[in-house]
């Protein structure tokens, strides 16, 4: 090998064939004991201060990979490792230490957040919980950690129904990053909002990975927003992953079929005459996942499928540095 | 023309107080026109439409202005008469299909019954038609989708099946509210083609209501930008989108992340939350955000204003 592996190259988090599956209806219910693979054989790598962001239509295992990631789930198949070090099947008690270092936002902040506690409370106990911290201390962390997200000192006082949206997935990035984390795990921290105040979250996620060296994963449904934070973009679609790249060079020149009909279905502002930017309009829907089709899962869908595409499933490979994808027939 | 509304105002009386939703909307659609709503939460666009089709029944609710549908009142007609219009010749799209079917019955009756609601035709005759119209909103097999349960289609299927009926009837105005915030984009594209589509072959008048300006963009051939209950700025497509006058307007656009291109470093965010409408702040609505105020937006409100491009804002009627 050239030359010391610097921090930044070496994974924060690498998943090996990872699988997760979840068992539907009963032994005694009409269509049997029936299996789904949610996530299917995903194997992604996050490096330490990178942003992947998981993009798909909704149904494509995006939020249960992510709470994989951080052991919200069992996980079925394939490793997870977390700085090198086997966690896949680690107990809860051993998993303890590491929860500190893996923390999640989720979609609804006022879901998320004790309606009867004080926000001031509510951003204290993970401190309480993991810290070996005085009270003194815990306050004096809490008015930092409030400073730190664009919250004011006396708004810890406060409970969460007294906040906009905004302010309530600011006690939620409060909270998550109040034990000094590694890494991020964002799951839809925007889409919740109103659109003017969508843009003060993204930017202050961006202040907050560069001031405390935080690694992301982000997840959303606006295409616009994973983009703009987004180092790195990895494409699913029925559980698995059809393309990765860097974020700017998936959006410019997605290879994947499946990519390409994704992007160009984003409604943008245009001042031009209106059919200037080709849409390409997938027939169907998602097919379910209890019964993904045969070969490469999107050919049903697929405008360039051809009968290879019906009977082999492509494997995600790397066409060039940094650029993979899953297909027999990419853009590239 | 097919709707004037004039000087609508709608306020609610709450424990908290009056909260005045809409204060004061004016704005006119005519055959076969696309006019898209956009704001956010609390801006009062939902609320006109609902005004719009007499579906305010809430007794602590006062309506008051005029809204004409083809030269006709609708403020104060009775509800026997707003009936006869509403599902026939107003029909309505909502964000959430799953609310506007009844799960216990299949959609080709659902679809069925709206159309002997208002035509007196047999019932093989009207599930003729249902499959005409399933076949119109692009389901592969509408013979065989009749006799599905809403629970068994897809989220972007239950939308097709309630445009399918929202357009039984050959309404003239269509009123959709966010009926593609709840679908992915690959199935809201498909959406707004249909959208687009049908107002060619039924010369059907729409209002599209939204918070996303993409979407705006593509479908909609003037916009109205509403914030805390008032219009702030109305246009053409071409007028509000390559020249944007009110701050808001301008903010919005700007804080949206391009799709291509450079990325900024920081998305120019419009600093605050949107304001209560039980305390709105005596001036402009958007003063206490807005990047360019200065005295006269504390004290009083700006008009709207005349002409097809308008902005109330008082920085615009300066310039």
């Amino acid at each position: 090998m050239s030359g010391p592996m610097t921090d930044k190259d070496r994974p924060i988090l690498e998943t090996r064939s990872l699988g997760k599956r979840f068992s539907i209806g009963t032994r005694f219910s009409a269509e049997g004991l029936r299996t789904v693979h949610a996530v299917d054989n995903v194997s992604l790598t996050v490096r330490r201060g990178e942003t992947v962001g998981l993009v798909g239509e909704s149904g494509c295992g995006k939020s249960t990979l992510a709470r994989c990631l951080v052991r919200l789930y069992d996980i079925s198949d394939g490793a997870l490792l977390f700085e090198g070090d086997d966690i896949t099947s680690k107990s809860l008690s051993e998993l303890r230490p590491l929860r500190r270092r893996l923390q999640m936002v989720f979609q609804d902040p006022s879901a998320s957040l004790n309606p009867r506690r004080r926000v001031g409370d509510l951003v204290a106990e993970p401190l309480r919980i993991h810290g070996k911290l005085s009270s003194r201390e815990i306050t004096a962390r809490v008015a930092e950690l409030f400073d730190l997200v664009g919250l004011l000192p006396d708004h810890v006082m406060r409970y969460p129904h007294e906040f906009s949206g905004g302010q309530r997935q600011r006690v939620g990035i409060a909270r998550a990053i109040a034990l000094n984390p590694d890494l991020v795990v964002l799951d839809e921290p925007v889409s919740a909002l109103d659109v003017s105040v969508q843009a003060q979250i993204v930017n202050l996620l961006a202040d907050l990975q560069e001031k405390l060296n935080l690694t992301y994963i982000f997840i959303a449904h606006d295409l616009s927003v994973v983009r703009q934070v987004s180092t790195r973009i990895a494409v699913m679609y029925l559980g698995s992953i059809v393309e990765e790249g860097p974020a700017e060079e998936v959006f410019a020149a997605p290879a994947h079929p499946y990519s390409q009909a994704l992007i160009s279905a984003v409604p943008v502002v245009e001042t031009t005459p209106t059919g200037t930017r080709k849409r390409i309009i997938l027939s169907g829907d998602v097919p379910s996942p209890l019964k993904p089709p045969s070969g490469c899962r999107f050919h049903p869908r697929c405008p360039i499928a051809v009968e290879r595409c019906r009977t082999e499933r492509p494997e995600l490979r790397e066409y060039r540095p940094g650029r993979k994808v899953a297909c027999h027939f990419p853009t590239v | 023309m097919i709707l004037s509304v004039r000087d609508l105002k709608v306020s609610f009386r709450t424990d908290a107080g009056l909260v005045r939703a809409i204060d004061g909307v004016s704005f006119d659609l005519g055959e076969s026109e696309i006019l898209g709503v956009v704001g956010e939460s609390g801006s009062g666009k939902t609320v006109s439409l609902l005004a719009v089709m007499g579906l305010i029944t809430d007794p602590n609710a006062s309506i008051e202005g005029s809204i004409r549908y083809k030269g006709r009142e609708l403020v104060g007609l009775p509800p026997r008469e707003l009936r006869r219009l509403r599902g026939n010749e107003i029909a309505m799209i909502f964000q959430d299909p799953m609310t506007a079917l009844t799960p216990v019955y299949t959609i080709g009756w659902q679809i069925a019954e709206q159309i002997r609601a208002h035509r007196s035709i047999s019932k093989a005759k009207a599930m003729e038609r249902v499959e005409e119209l399933l076949a119109e909103v692009n389901f592969p097999n509408p013979h065989e989708a009749m006799s599905r349960y809403p629970h068994q289609l897809s989220g972007g299927m239950r939308q097709r099946a309630v445009i399918a009926m929202a357009l039984s009837c050959n309404p003239a105005l269509l009123v959709a509210d966010e009926p593609t915030t709840a679908l992915d984009v690959t199935v809201q594209a498909g959406i707004l083609d249909l959208v687009r589509k049908l107002r060619a072959t039924h010369k059907s008048a729409v209002v599209f209501i939204t918070h996303d300006m993409g979407v705006v963009s593509e479908l909609a051939d003037r916009v109205m930008v509403m914030y805390a209950g008032r219009v702030v700025e109305r246009g053409s497509r071409m007028e509000l989108f390559s020249d944007p006058r009110h701050p808001y307007t301008r903010a919005l656009l700007g804080s949206i992340p391009p799709l291509t291109g450079e990325k900024p470093r920081r998305l120019p965010a419009i600093p605050g939350s949107p304001p209560s409408l039980l305390r709105l702040p005596q001036g402009c609505a958007f003063g206490p955000r807005c990047p360019v105020h200065y005295e006269p937006c504390a004290t009083s409100k700006p008009d709207l204003g005349i002409g097809t491009h308008a902005a109330a804002c008082f920085r615009v009627a300066q310039a």
